[in-house]
């Protein structure tokens, strides 16, 4: 016979879904014959419904972090020339990535970004 | 989840478009994970992109052994502590942006369960998070984090405790 503490210790991950079955089907056994336990589950379950609902509302990561990250994976930048602006302007970049020099040459047109040189590196294996 | 153990595989023969799509999948669950342990978007946005270049430059070690979203917040935590070393100021900053408040439909409840969630300490909210937010197990937690089970379990009874007052 499982106790109180024992089955309110696995509530919260009876709640997101991730118990054994055997842990599982102790806790809703438990549940059954426990209103304290259910109490507490009815609890756990809108701290659940919040915590999913405040952390949703953070705002998301800035939207120019994935090119940032994306030209820093394909090497360390050698040269990186910009000029115009957002909306009409033209970038070159010169990176270094495992003996090659991949470059890529964009147009930037109304905040759209249209690729004029590319050097496509090939995939390797490590 | 078998997708992104292929695009992880890819990854680690230096795949762009597996990266990207890895990026897209797990950037902003990083920088949300990386926000509650450091109160601090400018920081939270530095993890996440450099988890995401050392889940690049280090896709090849990973084992298997561990679900791959549970390596990648490993190496985010990982990143988060080598940072709040750093600015040595995690525990000190000011009262978070955790969540962007909208004044507009808040109810009373909500900002004090809000205010409990920001409140809780850094090793609570963290396990609180993870829990319902990632939905990950207990036990993957504890490997996460490299804490006992039973530790797990306690900061999540403190945590829930605290967060329960709040919604009395």
């Amino acid at each position: 016979m499982s106790t109180c503490r024992e089955v309110g210790e696995l509530i919260p991950w009876y709640v997101n879904g991730t118990l054994s079955t055997e842990e599982a089907q102790l806790v809703a056994s438990h549940l059954v014959s426990c209103e304290a336990c259910r109490d507490e589950l009815a609890q756990i379950m809108r701290i659940n419904l919040e915590v999913k609902r405040m952390f949703g509302e953070v705002e998301s990561i800035a939207e120019t972090a994935k090119a940032e990250v994306i030209e820093r994976a394909k090497g360390k930048r050698l040269a990186k020339i910009d000029l115009g602006s957002f909306l009409l302007g033209f970038s070159f970049g010169a990176n270094y990535h495992k003996g090659k020099l991949p470059v890529r040459g964009d147009l930037r047109l109304l905040g759209r970004r249209i690729p004029l040189i590319s050097s496509k590196k090939e995939a390797g294996n490590d | 989840m078998a997708q992104v153990r292929e695009l992880l595989a890819r990854v680690a023969k230096q795949d762009d478009a597996a990266f990207a799509q890895l990026y897209d999948v797990f950037a902003d669950r990083v920088f949300r994970y990386a926000l509650t342990l450091l109160h601090d978007r400018h920081l939270a946005e530095e993890v996440a992109q450099e988890t995401m270049i050392a889940v690049w430059n280090g896709a090849h070690r990973f084992a298997g052994r561990s679900k791959a979203s549970t390596w990648i917040f490993g190496i985010a935590r990982n990143q988060a502590f080598t940072l709040m070393r750093r600015e040595q100021k995690a525990e000190k900053m000011p009262k978070p942006d955790l969540i962007q408040a909208d004044p507009s439909n808040l109810i009373l409840q909500q900002e004090k369960v809000r205010d409990a969630l920001d409140d809780l300490s850094a090793d609570h909210r963290e396990v609180v998070y993870l829990t319902f937010y990632e939905g990950l197990s207990y036990g993957e937690i504890s490997g996460l984090l490299g804490i006992p089970e039973g530790t797990v379990k306690s900061r999540m009874f403190h945590a829930k405790r605290r967060l329960a007052e709040a919604m009395t």
